[in-house]
């Protein structure tokens, strides 16, 4: 195998509480990973032990087919960007991206030039001399950025990097890390709770739940095709029926499976006796009524109640649905090749 | 700039406190200054005798060098064992400080009369017999700063978040010893100044355990002020002005790093 970073069982305990429950995770050289799941999964601590700064209680952890487990965090070249910027608040911004060179002694031309090369990467050629405190958030992160990645570590680790940006800082951010990544194929691990920031960034993302991985994959596979019902819940706003409810619904299932679930945007809405046949082929209609409307920019959410069970639908927002209202009765096609079949919890 | 828009009422009662607080202040200060001063408003000569009579008393001297010099020995004491142990609890075992925040409150349940009695009962013989000696006073003045020391020291590391400047300087390959020198202390400096020169006029001010402790042994400024208010009254006033004086450029020397360092904060 030419995995870069493996991940073999790790474990780690906090007193009583399994934190880590042997997690295996293997990546590839210059693959951006993100590490997704809700506040308390896990995550946070995964980095945090490849980066060295918490202990394992079992399991190893390996670089290029070497064990981290007896390295010091100096020596293991990773490097890794915090939640809250931890910039140097008594050293300039190029004395900042400059300090970890010092450390491992490089002299001070290569120093110069190879710091200049970073803030203009990351689009800040003209604050080199200006302490930390008076960049905005989103440019302290930024140096943050450049300060891990002049030291050419083997391994990037981003711990909710955007977390603490106001959104549109955030979304510029997302985009311009992920341009760096690819360019330097940097090999990345990326942390976050935000489930569309993972979406957009990653090449592959592991679903963290109670320090489990629980799924992983490229975005679209996790997005299109959940196993089980966390992940369902997590990825969007997938409706998720008990056995008894889907059989409500779509008649025959053929499966032993007692979750389903169903995209908001997999199923049809039609107006009450509307008929667009050509939709509807293969489809089974229900009747309903609205029970809210919200618009979300270019897609209308509803929820309509259908046989006593409450379904999420999505309408792409082309004029059509612009005057629903709620209590108005509507006509649902199900298109039961949508219908996902889950898997039990941690099986 | 809040004054400026205050109403009248609020600057009345501001004025009178303010009258209140410095009025004394300013007899004392004109006493030092007067020659006579018997049946009239203000003194009709002048002199500045008291000050040059304490100026040249050979034993004032030496008090304000013992006071100093007791002091700023407790202080770098109380720094050199302080700033490693608080740095390594916040950092390293932050579960012991529920217990250094009990110790800490310590010194300010025990009153100063009853640590000074216990103090000298139990280093007045056995193998410890310091009582009297400036070893005893240094131990003693140790703990009336600890509160002053743990806090400052501790808020300065909480402030600039040093357990995370610390690892982001570990994993760019510093080791911790340096980690601490280049990342932490220049950052936790200002606070440490302002804790040390507080806890310095924390001490230069201490009577009580003094003069229970080696009053009769060791003259310290607040001792010798004791021993000599009875002399005479001009004398009096004019160690309470020396003292003031004094008490008050450490005051502005703290305002004025706190400031600066708050403004660094704040930016």
């Amino acid at each position: 195998m030419n995995d870069y970073l493996q991940l073999q069982g790790v474990r780690k305990m906090f007193g009583e509480t399994r934190v880590l429950d042997h997690v295996d995770l293997s990546i590839r050289e210059g693959e951006l990973v993100t590490l997704l799941g809700p506040s308390g999964c896990g995550k946070s601590t995964l980095l945090r032990c490849i980066a060295g700064l918490a202990e394992l209680d079992g399991g190893r952890i390996l670089l290029e087919n070497k064990d981290l487990a007896k390295q010091p965090p100096r020596s293991r070249q990773v490097g890794m960007v915090f939640q809250s910027y931890a910039l140097f608040p008594n050293l300039t911004v190029s004395e900042n991206v400059e300090y970890g060179m010092k450390m491992r002694g490089i002299a001070r031309p290569a120093r110069r030039s190879r710091c200049e090369e970073l803030l203009a990467l990351v689009d800040l050629e003209e604050k080199h001399d200006v302490y930390p405190q008076s960049l905005s958030g989103g440019q302290q992160q930024r140096v943050a950025l450049a300060r891990s990645l002049a030291v050419q570590p083997k391994v990037l680790l981003l711990d909710e990097p955007l977390s603490a940006l106001d959104a549109k800082i955030r979304k510029n951010l997302r985009a311009e890390i992920r341009e760096i990544q690819k360019r330097l194929r940097m090999t990345t691990l990326f942390v976050t709770h935000d489930q569309e920031e993972a979406l957009i960034l990653s090449d592959r993302i592991c679903i963290m739940n109670q320090g489990r991985i629980v799924q992983d994959g490229s975005p679209e596979a996790l997005y299109t095709a959940p196993r089980t019902e966390f992940v369902a819940r997590f990825m969007g706003s997938y409706n998720v029926l008990t056995r008894a409810e889907a059989l409500l619904l779509f008649r025959n299932v053929d499966s032993t499976a007692d979750r389903f679930a169903i995209r908001p945007e997999a199923i049809t809405l039609l107006r009450e006796g509307e008929g667009r046949t050509e939709a509807v082929e293969g489809c089974i209609l229900a009747g309903g009524s609205v029970h809210s409307v919200s618009v979300l920019g270019n897609i209308i959410r509803l929820t309509v109640d259908t046989a006593g069970i409450r379904l999420t639908v999505d309408q792409l927002n082309d004029g059509r649905w612009l005057r629903i209202q709620e209590k108005d009765n509507v006509t649902l096609a199900l298109d039961p090749s949508q219908l996902l079949h889950l898997e039990r919890e941690g099986a | 700039m809040n004054i400026r828009k205050a109403g009248f009422a609020p600057r009345i009662v501001m004025l009178l406190f303010m009258a209140y607080l410095l009025l004394p202040l300013l007899a004392t200060g004109l006493y030092a200054l007067a020659r006579d001063w018997q049946d009239s408003l203000l003194p009709t000569a002048w002199t500045f005798s008291w000050f040059s009579e304490l100026l040249g008393d050979l034993r004032f001297l030496s008090a304000l060098w013992t006071s100093l010099y007791l002091c700023l020995i407790s202080v770098a004491l109380s720094l050199v064992v302080m700033l490693p142990a608080v740095f390594a609890i916040t950092v390293y075992f932050p579960h012991w400080e529920h217990f250094m925040k009990g110790l800490v409150v310590l010194p300010y349940a025990v009153p100063g009369v009853v640590a000074a009695v216990g103090l000298i009962r139990t280093y007045s013989s056995g193998p410890l017999d310091i009582a009297g000696t400036a070893y005893l006073l240094v131990g003693a003045y140790f703990v009336v700063i600890l509160p002053y020391m743990y806090q400052g020291i501790r808020n300065s590391l909480l402030t600039v978040s040093a357990v995370e400047l610390l690892q982001a300087a570990e994993l760019l390959g510093a080791r911790r010893r340096t980690a601490f020198l280049t990342v932490i202390l220049p950052n936790i400096w200002p606070g440490i100044i302002v804790s040390s020169l507080l806890s310095f006029s924390v001490l230069f001010g201490e009577f009580v355990l003094t003069n229970m402790l080696v009053g009769g042994h060791i003259k310290t400024i607040q001792v010798y002020l004791y021993q000599r208010v009875g002399e005479s009254g001009h004398l009096a006033s004019a160690i309470a002005i020396s003292y003031f004086v004094f008490i008050l450029m450490l005051s502005m020397v703290l305002m004025k790093l706190g400031r600066r360092m708050g403004g660094e904060v704040s930016k």
